[in-house]
């Protein structure tokens, strides 16, 4: 089937499978393959882009589900070397050791911040639910975040757990 | 890796009922995808039509009349729920149950009637629809029926529904309005998880309802508590209704014991 969708501000046209995942196309037939595979079914977060404006799972979708539609993924994120402000918080925190899940944290993140410019930790841990991450721990996340939405005033340092 | 299959996306609901009648052997309904796709995936289930509930004009309904009270369409996600303003004003018990369901990312996709539809005995939302005596539009090539959620689920994962017929709409009464209530799920990890065990509890009035999750081959609504029992008394008529399995998440004798906990907790908290 020939679907038509728009990935980080760019249409694109391809013929596809009609069994073929969201997460597989984007990855194996746009060539994007900053979004990663963990679980491949529903469990893990790696796969999560912004599906109209929503985190959503890719491995979960079908591509000709998303026939038309708007998405980002995190190649969209960057300007040539200049990262995006999620990114950089990120950094800056040391929200990333491995890597592998932060294409789909920044996503999950980055719905949760048009949703919600000024989101506490609970807001933030909930946000990022679905996001395993097996090596940096939750901490470094949740207070990049905070450190580009600004901190809560009462909320003082975040404990580590 | 998925199989080789066909992607159906009917555009009204003829032409859906014209094609689940085609397809009664071979086809499989896709609404949010959450439970099918990993189970195809995971080679449980096996259609080579693959029909897409979501593109019909009436799937993306939600909307509330006092005739026929909330209508909640089979493109309505359960974050959908979480962000009407209808929901949260009018049936709050709808939201506290949808809060519970899995990640953010899955309620962005998982539909209200594919949860029920599933008949898990672990449906965060099953509960809900239970208590505030949800009905379910059920739809075929044939007719139209309408059904109770209280005899939708027959068995795990079995439902009422034929063959060629699906779930067109959930309706949740304008008299179940204004229902409060609270819902205590238990869970392995303070992250996304299925139950161990969830019980539900919606006060209206005087009247008092139970539903719980997780504990009996099909979610559970108990209505015979009344506002003049005890503690002790609700307890043992909620675990007099299910009938919970040792498993990997959990043992009866735990099930039973969180049951009882959770039922004095929410009297004491849903006033
Ligand atoms: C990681 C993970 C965590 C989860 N956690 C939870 C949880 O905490 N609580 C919970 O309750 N569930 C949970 N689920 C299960 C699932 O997300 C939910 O049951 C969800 O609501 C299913 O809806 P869906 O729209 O994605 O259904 P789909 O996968 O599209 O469909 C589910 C089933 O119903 C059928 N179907 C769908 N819509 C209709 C219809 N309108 N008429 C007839 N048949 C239909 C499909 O053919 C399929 O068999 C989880 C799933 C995953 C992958
Ligand atoms: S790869 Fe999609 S959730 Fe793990
Ligand atoms: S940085 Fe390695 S999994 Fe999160």
């Amino acid at each position: 089937m020939k679907i038509k969708l728009t990935v980080n501000g760019l249409s694109y046209e391809r013929e596809c499978a009609e069994h073929r995942t969201l997460l597989r196309f984007i990855r194996e037939d746009l060539g994007l393959t900053g979004t990663k595979e963990g679980c491949g079914m529903g469990e893990c977060g790696a796969c999560t882009v912004i599906l109209n404006g929503r985190a959503v799972n890719s491995c979960m979708v079908l591509a000709v589900e998303a026939d038309g539609a708007v998405i980002h993924t995190i190649e969209g994120e960057a300007n040539g070397p200049a990262l995006s402000d999620i990114q950089q918080a990120f950094e800056n925190n040391h929200a990333v050791q491995c890597g592998f899940c932060t294409p789909g944290m920044v996503m999950s993140v980055k719905e949760l911040l048009a949703q919600n410019p000024k989101p506490d930790a609970t807001q933030i841990k909930e946000a990022v639910e679905g996001n395993f991450c097996r090596c940096t721990g939750y901490t470094q996340i949740v207070e990049a975040v905070m450190d580009l939405t600004g901190r809560p005033e009462e909320k003082g340092e975040l404990k580590h757990v | 890796m998925l199989y080789e299959f066909r992607y159906l996306a009917p555009r009204t609901a003829g032409e859906l009922v014209r094609i689940l009648d085609e397809r009664k052997n071979d086809g499989k309904i896709l609404a949010g995808g959450t439970d099918l796709i990993p189970n195809i995936r995971n080679g449980l289930m096996k259609p080579r039509f693959v029909i897409d509930v979501k593109k019909t004009p009436e799937a993306s309904t939600l909307a509330y009349s006092d005739a026929d009270g909330l209508v909640i369409g089979t493109a309505i996600t359960i974050n959908d729920i979480l962000r009407s303003a209808t929901a949260q004003d009018k049936y709050p018990v709808l939201c506290v149950c949808a809060h519970e369901l899995a990640s953010h990312q899955i309620r962005n996709r998982a539909t209200v009637t594919g949860n029920v539809v599933n008949a898990s005995p672990c449906s965060d939302m099953a509960p809900a629809l239970l208590c505030l005596d949800a009905k379910a539009l059920l739809r075929s090539k044939d007719g139209q029926r309408s059904m109770p959620f209280k005899e939708f689920f027959t068995d795990v994962k079995k439902t009422v529904l034929k063959p060629g017929e699906y779930l067109e709409r959930i309706e949740v009464p304008a008299e179940s309005r204004g229902a409060r209530g609270s819902y205590l799920k238990l869970k392995r990890i303070a992250g996304h998880d299925l139950g161990i065990v969830g019980v539900l509890m919606v006060r209206r009035g005087d009247d008092i309802r139970f539903a719980v999750s997780s504990a009996a081959p099909t979610p559970v609504l108990v209505d015979t508590v009344t506002s003049k029992d005890g503690p002790e008394e609700a307890v043992r008529k909620v675990l007099g209704a299910v009938s919970p399995i040792s498993d990997v998440r959990g043992t009866k004798e735990y099930r039973e014991h969180m049951i009882g906990v959770y039922v004095r907790r929410l009297l004491s908290e849903v006033k």
